[in-house]
């Protein structure tokens, strides 16, 4: 594959990592799943590290964690699913530390790669929500009440019901995860191949003409504090649709 | 300071030149390596021999092989050990999140929480009772400068009394004082005024006696002076 006349690695070796353990079997690890183990150890480390340190004012991490919870509670669950969803916090913030941490290696020197550019995360956690929206909908409307409600919505003239109720039972059954999921897969392979496109530009450059590589140098820098926002902002995206997704199966009148 | 600055643009340096530059070596294996392994492991089951290696059939399946290096599988399906142990990841942190990570936390927090508005509540407790003193100090203040001020007032007016009366007094003791000096006058004026007349009158009959001699009596020559001269003195 060539682009500009230089060599640039398939698509596909991007993303996909040779495995290092177990290699042939369902637990094979590579570079990816160390990702998400490195993504489990700080959510977890974080939180537990924070919940060991009292004092009246929060510092260092603590500030991290206390304001992760702030920001899912305020930001996220108050905007979304009002105070009953109070309890559904921990999840949430769990959710958005996991896939902040995941997509964030995505600028750490020499890891380079988020985790979340591979379909499996976004896929397992989008299946999740989805079970968990229904079962919240079903648990709160009743069987027949959730499926009226997401299929038949009100204010709807009647004869329109024969186009709506098939747009809505895709949009809410099927759409809905694959896109909670497409959206963030996509956002980090498009990061990622940015990154390394500016990257394999910017050293080809400099070992030809040297001052060629500043242009794709300073993109580089400037993509990589971009990427930083875009790890950010999936994580939240990704957390505030869930909210909203279950805060609407709870409370189908908004 | 200074060794701050150079620690931090040494790091800084660092970062850009290995750490950006690492995504030009983000792809998982090289081309050449994927293609010789692809090439070892299917040359003997495509019974190629490097002499047939130029065939038109041979060079099909080469380039087969190579192909295989460069197509992917579609990146959009997931693969199964990633999703065991990225979900499974995130399922295992949600269960120790949800058992010890969160409620260490919330608790901290609720603590502050609680903590802070015992704080505030002392405080305004403290704030409500320092604003009784304060409308206590104020009143007691307005009465000491309202006592104060009747003091004054009432010192003011004894003040007021003294001095009318001392002008009063000042006043009538001069007109006594007037009042008997013109009586005084008057009395001395009238001795004076007696004891000129009869002095005069003594003179003047004298004078006339000798000058008229017989032709008066001296009463009736007095009485005559004295009416000439009360006269003279009403005029």
């Amino acid at each position: 594959m060539k682009i500009l006349a230089l060599e640039f690695p398939p698509v596909s070796h991007l993303f996909e990592w040779p495995d290092f353990a177990f290699e042939g079997t369902p637990l094979a690890m590579n570079k990816t799943v160390l990702i998400y183990l490195f993504a489990f150890a700080l959510t977890l480390g974080l939180f537990l590290l924070a919940g060991s340190k009292k004092g009246l004012v929060p510092r260092g991490i603590s500030h991290v964690a206390e304001g992760g919870i702030n920001f899912v509670e305020d930001s996220i669950v108050a905007q979304t699913m009002g105070p009953d969803g109070k309890k559904y916090v921990p999840f949430l913030t769990t959710m958005f530390f996991f896939i902040f941490f995941s997509n964030i290696f995505e600028v750490i020197p020499f890891i380079q790669f988020p985790a979340n550019a591979r379909m499996a995360v976004p896929i397992a956690m989008a299946l999740m929500v989805w079970v968990i929206y229904n079962f919240l909908g079903v648990k709160n409307q009743g069987f027949f009440g959730y499926i009226k409600n997401s299929l038949f919505p009100p204010g709807v003239p009647k004869a329109l019901y024969i186009i709506v109720t098939p747009i809505e039972f895709f949009s809410v059954f099927i759409i809905r995860p694959l896109s909670l999921a497409i959206r963030l897969w996509a956002n980090m392979v498009a990061g990622h191949l940015l990154l390394v496109t500016f990257a394999v530009l910017s050293a080809t450059l400099w070992d030809s003409t040297y001052v060629g590589a500043v242009a794709p140098a300073a993109m580089l820098i400037l993509m990589t504090g971009f990427e930083i926002l875009v790890s950010f902002l999936q994580a939240f995206i990704f957390t505030i649709l869930t909210a909203v997704y279950m805060g609407g199966a709870i409370h189908p009148e908004h | 300071m200074k060794k701050r600055i150079i620690f931090a643009s040494a790091l800084t340096g660092l970062i850009l030149v290995f750490g950006l530059g690492g995504n030009a070596l983000a792809s998982g294996e090289s081309l050449g390596k994927c293609s010789v392994i692809e090439y070892n492991e299917k040359i003997e089951a495509a019974e190629l021999t490097p002499q047939s290696l130029s065939d038109e059939a041979s060079i099909e399946v080469l380039a087969e092989i190579f192909d295989s290096c460069i197509e992917a599988p579609s990146p959009i399906i997931p693969e199964i050990n990633e999703v065991i142990w990225g979900g499974g990841a995130f399922v295992v942190l949600l269960a120790l999140m949800l058992w010890k990570g969160f409620p260490a936390v919330q608790k901290i927090m609720n603590e502050r929480s609680e903590k802070i508005a015992t704080d505030l509540d002392e405080a305004d407790k403290a704030k409500s009772e320092a604003q009784a003193v304060k409308t206590q100090y104020e009143a007691e203040l307005a009465d000491a400068k309202s006592a104060a001020a009747a003091v004054i007032e009432e010192a003011r007016q004894q003040a007021e009394v003294l001095r009318s009366d001392l002008q009063e007094r000042a006043e009538s003791e001069i007109a006594e004082m007037k009042e008997q000096a013109a009586a005084d006058i008057d009395a001395a004026r009238e001795r004076a005024m007696g004891d000129l007349q009869s002095e005069v009158s003594e003179i003047v009959v004298g004078a006339a006696e000798r000058v008229v001699e017989a032709n008066l009596d001296a009463q009736a020559q007095a009485r005559l002076i004295e009416n000439y001269i009360n006269q003279v003195g009403s005029n």
